[in-house]
């Protein structure tokens, strides 16, 4: 038995039930196994594969081949920034700019004390509320350059007080299996909410949409 | 002219819709309930076919006709909901579940019944955590209040409904990688036929539909395809839900019927209330990346499937991205296509090749501002060994973008070459390029 499965054990149960082939279980078992380790190494890897009994070849390209799915150590903090149309005309750059410089790293280096890594993504699908970044993958609009030191202390501070998720979003994940063998959520979180960041020196955004 | 009554955006009438007691009260789940008790599953599909239902994904394909596909006599079958929403400019099926979730689960179940699926996926792109634990708990609430499960409210039908979270790529929007992501693969797109009607998931008889069009469904069911088609135009019938994003003051998700000039949308103060600054309005990309870019001439284009395709472009996801003359096209074609070269899954040697030249030669004149003689001979000759020859449409979408800034702005490229001289020996010592500093690219090692 695995150390995800001794300790993870109704959680896989409950992934692998949900498909017809056990491969389907992949890509949800990578992110329990990313938030668990903190990164895909290798041996998280094919502990994943051995769980499934698929060839770890199979499970090494799916790592590869998805954004998501970090094989290198990253920060506390996955910060990731849109750098795509309309982001890009709306502050995009700029905040990329403003992010690294501040953190004195390049884009896509892990911070020395291991709370940040600044990435590029493409399109995060809330381009009303250009730019956007997503922290852990939780939203954080209307984030233009101006705001990006306060933006990194709130971080900071989320993180000193526990109130941060894992790098893979499995909060979304968060359950047990009820008496009837059915998935009950036990999920802590709050509900998800648009989330427009703000920090005390900006000036008033947007109205909402719609 | 704004809907007094939304069909999909419901939220903007009754806020707290997204709460499943209120959307009960409102009378979410009557439709689903009431078929499972007095219809058959052809009577649901063809009142979707009379209402003239297409798919709100981008391609506009007649709903119903897509369900009338499966094979007769074939189970079991999957239907699967199409959120990997990721290209420029869509965010409306973000926005759907965030607000009115209830009412696309019952569209995923009521679609699930006239398909006669016993499983639906809702697959979601990896971004949308926080989106699909809003699903999850919708769904958990349908499964205490009796609406999923085993004997349906004493029925006999079974319906489990699951989300499945991918982990960011594009291409798993395009129905058959989207498959096999969820078989727990890379999401590369299968050869069709056979289509997914006949052979989809784990090789059964598999649906594909996309969020928006599936909240659709319950507002069809309940009130009928007469009532729809009061809605929109004769061929577009109902309401579209319109990304606008870009140089205009309110961005935003705004639902209207089919048929509404794109200058009320850009200009009416109820939608995108003018541009910013009020600076002239250049480009205007009307359906998503993959749509060729139309211009200032074009803002009485009526926002149909029929009139943006007359206008020569497409009105795709409804994704309306508009930018102003700040924007060089060469610059926004280099954007675009590093999108699409980034998405390139690589399976196929014209988009995961042509992509990578064509960034590669667009990020040495749009963001060095380096141009050498042949770039537009050299443009041109990639976008058309791409054109045609793609396995998939992400391939041939790439080639909108470079193809539409040659075509409605070359002087913009020539001046670039223009400014950057001819002097051919300097340009002769160094590669055609420098990399891109993209780091991750599926398609190419290294």
């Amino acid at each position: 038995m695995t150390i995800l499965q001794a300790n993870h054990r109704d959680e896989i149960d409950a992934i692998r039930a949900r498909y017809t082939s056990p491969r389907s279980a992949t890509l949800p078992l990578l992110y329990l196994a990313q938030d668990v380790y903190g990164h895909l190494s290798s041996e998280a890897i094919r502990e994943v594969a051995e769980i499934l009994d698929l060839p770890p070849t199979d499970v090494f390209e799916v790592v590869g081949f998805y954004t998501l799915y970090y094989s290198q150590p990253v920060g506390t903090w996955m910060i990731q920034v849109c750098d795509d149309v309309p982001c890009c005309y709306l502050g995009a750059e700029e905040l990329v700019e403003a992010l690294t410089h501040v953190l004195g790293v390049g884009e896509d280096q892990l911070t020395a004390d291991g709370m940040f890594t600044v990435q590029r993504v493409k399109c995060l699908a809330a381009c009303d509320r250009a730019p956007v970044v997503q922290a852990n993958l939780d939203y954080l609009y209307d984030v233009t350059a101006d705001k990006a030191e306060a933006l990194l202390a709130d971080l900071r501070a989320r993180a000193a007080d526990g109130k941060k998720r894992g790098v893979s979003g499995r909060f979304a994940e968060d359950f047990e299996v009820g008496s009837g063998g059915k998935l009950t959520h036990v999920s802590r979180e709050e509900p998800y909410r648009a989330r427009q960041f703000d920090s005390p020196s900006a000036g008033p955004s947007r109205g909402t949409k719609g | 002219m704004g809907l007094s009554e939304y069909i999909v955006m419901r939220e903007l009438n009754h806020p707290a819709i997204n709460n499943f007691e209120v959307y009960r009260r409102l009378g979410g789940w009557d439709a689903y309930a009431n078929a499972l008790k007095t219809k058959t599953p052809t009577e649901i599909i063809q009142v979707v076919k009379d209402a003239g239902l297409r798919g709100r994904g981008g391609a506009g394909f007649p709903t119903g006709v897509k369900w009338g596909f499966l094979p007769r006599g074939v189970f079991p079958r999957y239907l699967l909901c199409n959120c990997d929403e990721s290209e420029p400019g869509t965010f409306n099926n973000h926005q759907i579940i965030d607000r009115n979730p209830h009412q696309m689960i019952e569209g995923v179940a009521l679609s699930s019944f006239a398909i006669e699926a016993n499983t639906a996926y809702i697959y979601m792109r990896g971004e949308f955590a926080g989106a699909a634990l809003t699903l999850e708990r919708a769904i958990d609430d349908a499964y205490k209040a009796g609406f999923l499960g085993k004997n349906i409210l004493g029925s006999g039908y079974d319906l489990d409904m699951y989300v499945h979270r991918g982990a960011g790529a594009y291409i798993c929007g395009e129905e058959t990688a989207l498959m096999e992501s969820l078989e727990g693969k890379i999401g590369q797109p299968r050869l069709k036929p056979p289509f997914p009607a006949v052979a989809g998931l784990y090789g059964k008889p598999t649906i594909i539909n996309n969020v928006e069009t599936l909240a659709n469904v319950p507002l069809i069911v309940e009130r009928g395809a007469a009532w729809y088609r009061s809605h929109g135009t004769e061929k577009s019938p109902g309401t579209k839900c319109f990304s606008l994003s870009g140089h205009v003051n309110r961005p935003g998700n705004y639902e209207l019927p089919f048929g509404v000039p794109l200058r009320e949308l850009i200009d009416s103060p109820e939608y995108g209330g003018g541009m910013r600054g009020d600076r002239p309005v250049k480009i205007i990309i009307p359906g998503g990346a993959s749509a060729p870019w139309l211009t200032a001439e074009h803002l009485d284009t009526l926002l149909d499937y029929e009139s943006v395709a007359a206008a020569g472009s497409m009105l795709g996801s409804g994704a309306v991205i508009v930018l102003n003359d700040t924007v060089k096209a060469p610059h926004l074609a280099y954007k675009m296509d590093e999108f699409f070269k980034h998405e390139s899954c690589g399976k196929c040697t014209p988009c995961r090749e042509g992509n990578h030249w064509l960034v590669k030669v667009l990020h040495r004149l749009a963001a060095e501002g380096h141009g050498e003689p042949d770039d537009i001979k050299t443009l041109k000759g990639i976008y058309t060994q791409m054109e045609g020859n793609c396995f998939c449409l992400l391939g041939e979408s790439a080639v909108m973008p470079i193809k539409s800034a040659l075509h409605l702005f070359p002087e913009e490229f020539e001046a670039i070459i223009a400014a950057s001289g001819h002097d051919i020996e300097s340009i002769n010592g160094r590669s055609v390029g420098v990399p891109v500093p993209m780091k991750r690219t599926r398609g190419r090692f290294g």
